[in-house]
């Protein structure tokens, strides 16, 4: 990170922290409310909460996190292979695209109980509604990265008489890989919440179950501190792809930087 | 320099035989992109093709590299059709823009041709060295294309088209991008690799000094319908320099050549 940027960094998480932390105060010491601890305690004790119960925390995001990240790998497999099937075949991309938009339409919030119906197992329902939530971003940015290859680069490839997984491997992978990503950032964090959702519908575990009795039995300090835990994990899902990105796409973020213009 | 023998003993390398182009626009009008052009390139010739917007000139180039399919007419490419040639990868192609792959350095950029040919390693290694020196590039050889200027990237194109050893090379207004000083040092070069390389070079411009200072021979488009309208021999003396361009002969050619539009444009 260049020095404003990591300025901004600091700048943003102490804005947060002093807009909580002035709200917190007005609700429990200025307001008096009786229910401020519920509505919103201080963040400090939510910090203290989050390291009493570090492990207790760190377990539940695990069952819920390595599950949403399975879900995601092959969401986003699946997406990618989509992708290159519809822009290989026209005919393939007018069959599968309207099924793709359905599948939009169709809440996740529906779709979970029926999906755990169906498979009776909370671990493959949470890799199933990850792996669903992920992989229409993917194949769409995919595909329409596959789209914006300009022609005269296809006619260079075809001058050259390469077969088509020559063209896909030198010229159409690489070039999609920029829309890829810019999927895989939208569906990394949606597949955390989906994985949190499908915890909500009777599983024993995952950081989904701790929000949903914490709330009910009334822990708030716990409650919080799963929120926070939550956001982390969505948070660091969208940053590990960010890396990947880095490394993947180095040319991208070297030409970004050598534009010459005000990027940062 | 023994050229203008070379040339007499030279036998037809691409042979255009009543091209026909026609294509429905978008309001399914037909359009005439070009209508009955026949010409002969012989082996070893620089050519242009030659006129405004709309002469078909690019579409007669598209059809050489058989990226078009012409619907009338034939084309023979040392007896070949467009495709075998194509096939055989006997030609290099270099756009108007220079259709570099942003995320390979310089050199895997002129490599990659060799990559699809299946070029051993170090063969491809010791041609791209060659290219990239030919055309004064060995200093960039890892640098990003976002890293050139425009007449560099040019460059890299050239030596990506010249990688495979192609018989032909096929220009499409390849320098029309670029500002005059860097176009005309480039043309320049352009004829340097020429010399050293014998190829066959059909080279599509609307600008008729470029088309005069490059060519043996410059045929003449114009537009609506595309036809040829005329053939102008180029005997300035080569090799040729800045020099050529002040001589009294380059005037006349060039002045020759604008009186021919001059005539269409008064019909249109």
């Amino acid at each position: 990170m260049t020095r404003p940027k990591v300025f901004i960094t600091i700048a943003w998480i102490a804005g947060v922290l002093t807009v909580w932390e002035i709200a917190a105060f007005l609700l429990a010491d200025a307001f008096r409310d009786p229910m401020a601890a519920t509505k919103l305690p201080y963040p400090q004790s939510v910090v203290v909460t989050i390291g009493n119960n570090a492990s207790s925390l760190a377990q539940a995001a695990a069952v819920t996190l390595s599950k949403a990240v399975i879900g995601f790998a092959i969401g986003a497999a699946v997406g990618y292979l989509l992708a290159v099937l519809m822009s290989i075949s026209r005919i393939a991309e007018q069959i599968a695209f309207p099924y793709l938009i359905v599948s939009q339409m169709i809440p996740v919030l529906g779709l979970a109980p029926i999906i755990f119906n169906l498979v009776r197992n909370m671990d493959a329902s949470r890799i199933v509604i990850a792996a669903y939530i992920t992989f229409f971003p993917v194949a769409a940015n995919s595909l329409s990265g596959f789209k914006s290859v300009e022609a005269e680069k296809r006619q260079l490839m075809f001058s050259y008489a390469a077969s088509k997984g020559a063209t896909y491997a030198k010229l159409m992978v690489p070039f999609s890989l920029p829309y890829l990503f810019a999927g895989l950032k939208i569906a990394a964090p949606m597949s955390v919440t989906a994985s949190i959702l499908v915890d909500m519908l009777g599983s024993k575990s995952g950081i989904g179950v701790k929000l949903l009795y914490s709330l009910y039995g009334g822990q708030t300090d716990i409650f919080w501190a799963s929120v926070l835990t939550s956001a982390a994990m969505g948070i660091a899902s969208y940053l590990a792809v960010l890396l990947a990105e880095r490394l993947c796409v180095p040319w991208r973020a070297a030409a970004l930087a050598d534009s010459g213009g005000r990027n940062e | 320099m023994p050229f203008i023998e070379y040339r007499a003993k030279a036998k037809n390398l691409i042979n255009i035989d009543h091209i026909s182009m026609i294509y429905k626009n978008s309001a399914k009008k037909e359009v005439v992109a070009l209508k009955d052009v026949s010409l002969d390139i012989k082996e070893g010739e620089f050519v242009s093709l030659l006129g405004p917007s709309g002469c078909g000139k690019t579409t007669l180039l598209r059809i050489i590299a058989d990226l078009l399919d012409p619907s009338a007419g034939s084309v023979r490419i040392a007896g070949q059709s467009p495709r075998e040639n194509r096939l055989r990868q006997k030609y290099g192609m270099v756009f108007q823009s220079p259709v570099l792959f942003e995320w390979r350095t310089v050199r895997k950029n002129v490599c990659l041709p060799l990559e699809i040919m299946n070029v051993p390693r170090e063969e491809r290694e010791r041609r791209v060295d060659s290219q990239l020196d030919m055309v004064g590039l060995s200093a960039f050889a890892n640098s990003y294309p976002f890293q050139l200027s425009g007449g560099m990237q040019q460059r890299v194109g050239i030596a990506r088209a010249l990688a495979i050893k192609p018989d032909l090379l096929l220009m499409d207004e390849p320098f029309s991008a670029l500002d005059e000083f860097t176009r005309e040092k480039l043309n320049e070069d352009l004829l340097d690799i020429w010399h050293k390389t014998h190829k066959t070079v059909v080279f599509v411009t609307h600008n008729i000094s470029e088309a005069v200072f490059l060519s043996d021979r410059v045929f003449v488009l114009s537009p609506h319908p595309g036809r040829l309208s005329s053939v102008i021999d180029i005997d300035l003396p080569r090799p040729r320099t800045q020099d050529t361009r002040e001589s009294p002969e380059f005037f006349a050619l060039v002045s020759k050549i604008r009186k021919s539009f001059e005539g269409v444009y008064k019909l249109s």
